[in-house]
């Protein structure tokens, strides 16, 4: 199969020096340029030159932070610009870019896409034809105290009992489980884990919306009981984002916390970290009492993608390509600690160093992860229900009645937009 | 037509040194509002090429009012601006008429007092954050210290609880602006008032009552022209602070309208809420001046 992209690649390459001879090819790849992540591009970018001298490639510095990211990238295709020629794409934005035509179909390089894990695939996903290629994935994971719940919670109904229980121990710690509660993107991260976990979806595959329906109410109940019935989670989780939650458990004043894998590189590293050598990871258990419940966790991470005005497309991805081949994700494993998209590297001996949890583990988070609904109004989809799940985890509004008023604005977004038709069979 | 034509020369010539000025308030504030109104009357979503730009007429402005979001953001902006502003002049009107008196350091004490003015928005609203943080924020600590509680309060999960750090931060930073236009006004009057009243016996509050607050009205009206358009627009106090939560029962018509324009980049509808922030501070203006009897800048 690589020797197959490889070729791929290189019949690419004849084809756009051919019709470069005149000019130079010059792609621009659109990232940051900071700490070990600026470098391992950087190093990454160096490499492909030297294998492919007709092609320089130039690094354009973008915001970090995602949503500063997505409103440039907006403008600029607006405006047709062709830089950056490939995109640094998170994971809900690929249907959105895709509708709007801003990036390039990937069939006709025809992508190995069985090398990768289905919902990474999934989500970059858009009417049938594959956007971007995932270029590593991010899960979220169950974090727990090895010293105070030894074995792995097999239900969310177990997670709370062993929760509650150590945090009765004299000593124990003052909180069971800490999550991201915040008005933002990762209250939706966390609520699409539980709603799995119950058997429920936001978006079924016909296109309708579902996420009133009675396994979502018993999900956004369970994470209400969370914080007032069984008092496992602090209030105080209902204005964090992920570094709260990490320093929390960091600090020992937590039994469980959910978050992504960025913490375990975070707590293992610093001499801050009271809880090294005490923790372990694993995928969020699903729920005891829903039969079509499931062990879910949220699928997050970065693609990319062509844009699609740039002069040079068959370079771009064959950059892409290069970027997402096994020894390079390995090696951005191996520096910056991100999981490959590629199950195949769960099994090479080189990660096993790379990632510092047990592979089988993470493994098993990627495969049990679900994207958040693949449609191009994401965004807008994500804040209503941003704002309804927060208005019920506050107790402003009871659950069922906040994903009522979700719903029927879900649906009111979906009809002003002419989604209904686009939606049915894609989702 | 009539008068000009009767002043001639002159008026020709006082339009065209005016005219250059014109030109830039035309650029600079006609054209984009005259822009923004024209984008107002289509469907724009940035991220959704696919719906085409069409001309839509009123349907964004009907949008707004069908949306009970924008209502509760309008009602919580009139809150914000009306409980705000009446402790900022309260307590302005205080410091004025201890900062007019004649006492040693009376330079430094006004200087000072202009400190938490001259501290940007957005870092006064982190430090108020901070400040009422749950978990390590000094005011839960004092509170708990002092005994008046036995768990931090978390204030950010309540509507009626997150509206405090909000308005104590406003009122702590914009007091003192407050304060220093009130003091311009009493400086303007003319001391002999009161050496007159005194002789006549009037005691201090009559004094306040019908010298200075009269005196005073002008820069009262000032005061709330500027701090009314000001509240109106409030923006980044409370995406810092509160973000609009929890849910959206903090959030005022500014943040919605970011959120609209540059968060969903529904350029259409983002612009209509635009034009109605507008009409309603311009409205605003128009009722302090005609209302009030404010004179700006004129001889009453």
């Amino acid at each position: 199969m690589r020797t197959g992209l490889v070729l791929l690649a290189c019949a690419a390459l004849a084809a756009c020096s051919a019709g470069s001879k005149r000019h130079e090819t010059v792609l621009t790849f659109s990232g940051s340029a900071l700490g070990a992540e600026g470098t391992l591009v950087a190093k990454q970018l160096k490499r492909f030159m030297q294998l492919n001298p007709g092609i320089r490639v130039e690094l354009q510095r973008t915001p970090d932070d995602a949503s500063q990211r997505h409103q440039l990238y907006v403008q600029w295709l607006n405006a047709r610009v062709g830089n950056p020629s490939i995109l640094q794409l998170d994971v809900v934005w690929t249907p959105e870019f895709a509708a709007a035509g801003w990036v390039l179909p990937l069939e006709k390089y025809a992508p190995a896409k069985s090398e990768f894990f289905p919902a990474t695939i999934t989500a970059n996903t858009w009417a049938g034809k594959l956007y971007a290629l995932p270029w590593f994935a991010d899960v979220g994971l169950l974090y727990r105290r090895t010293d105070l719940v030894p074995r792995e919670p097999a239900t969310l109904e177990e997670l709370v009992a062993d929760a509650q229980r150590a945090k009765a121990q004299r000593g124990g710690p003052r909180y069971g489980l800490v999550s991201q509660g915040a008005r933002y993107e990762g209250l939706i991260t966390g609520f699409v884990e539980y709603l799995g976990a119950f058997g429920g979806r936001i978006i079924d595959d016909s296109g309708e919306v579902v996420v009133n329906r009675p396994e979502a109410v018993r999900a956004l109940e369970f994470m209400r009981d969370e914080l007032y019935k069984w008092n496992i989670v602090p209030l105080d989780a209902l204005t964090w984002h992920e570094e709260e939650t990490r320093f929390a458990f960091q600090n020992a004043n937590s039994v469980f916390m959910r978050n992504w894998p960025y913490a375990v590189g975070a707590m293992s590293d610093t001499s801050q970290s009271k809880v090294l050598g005490k923790f372990a990871v694993s995928p969020m258990p699903k729920s005891g009492t829903a039969p079509n419940g499931h062990s879910t966790a949220a699928l997050g991470g970065a693609q990319l993608a062509i844009n699609a005005y740039t002069e040079f497309p068959d370079a771009a991805y064959k950059l892409i390509a290069y970027l997402t081949a096994p020894e390079q994700m390995l090696e951005r494993a191996q520096a910056v600690g991100q999981y490959p998209t590629r199950p195949g590297l769960y099994d090479d001996a080189r990660l096993r160093g790379a990632i510092n949890i047990p592979l089988e583990n993470a493994r098993r988070a990627i495969e049990s992860a679900t994207p958040r609904p693949v449609t191009p109004i994401y965004t807008e989809l994500s804040e209503i229900l941003q704002i309804q799940l927060h208005r019920a985890l506050v107790r402003q509004a009871e659950p069922r009645q906040a994903l009522d008023e979700a719903a029927a604005r879900i649906n009111a977004l979906i009809e002003r937009t002419g989604m209904r038709k686009l939606m049915r069979g894609v989702s | 037509m009539k008068k000009i034509s009767r002043l001639g020369a002159e008026a020709r010539l006082g339009w065209t040194l005016v005219m250059p000025a014109l030109g830039v308030i035309a650029l600079i504030a006609i054209f984009p509002l005259g822009w923004t109104f024209w984008e107002s009357l289509h469907l724009h979503e940035l991220r959704m090429p696919w719906l085409g730009k069409p001309f839509v007429g009123i349907a964004n402005y009907v949008e707004i009012a069908k949306d009970p979001r924008f209502w509760a953001a309008l009602g919580h902006t009139a809150f914000f601006t009306v409980v705000s502003i009446s402790l900022e002049l309260l307590i302005g009107l205080f410091l004025a008429l201890a900062m007019n008196r004649v006492f040693r350091g009376r330079g430094f004490v006004r200087a000072a007092v202009l400190v938490p003015w001259a501290i940007p928005t957005v870092v006064a609203a982190l430090l108020w954050r901070f400040i009422f943080e749950s978990q390590g924020g000094i005011l839960n600590a004092l509170l708990i210290d002092a005994g008046f509680i036995n768990q931090p309060v978390v204030w950010f999960i309540e509507a009626t609880k997150a509206w405090v750090p909000v308005i104590l931060a406003d009122v702590w930073k914009t007091t003192p602006f407050v304060a220093l236009l009130l003091l311009a006004g009493l400086q303007n009057i003319d001391l002999s008032l009161y050496e007159a009243a005194a002789v006549d016996g009037a005691n201090a509050w009559w004094q306040l009552r019908h010298i200075t607050l009269p005196l005073l009205k002008p820069a009262i009206l000032v005061t709330l022209i500027f701090r009314t358009l000001d509240g109106f627009r409030v923006f980044d106090l409370i995406y810092v602070l509160t973000g609009g939560g929890p849910g959206t029962s903090t959030e005022p018509v500014a943040l919605y309208t970011f959120n609209a324009l540059l968060q969903n980049l529904r350029f259409g509808y983002g612009s209509a809420l635009s034009v109605v922030i507008f009409a309603i501070t311009f409205g605003l203006a128009l009722l302090y001046v005609r209302g009030l009897g404010v004179r700006l800048g004129g001889e009453e």
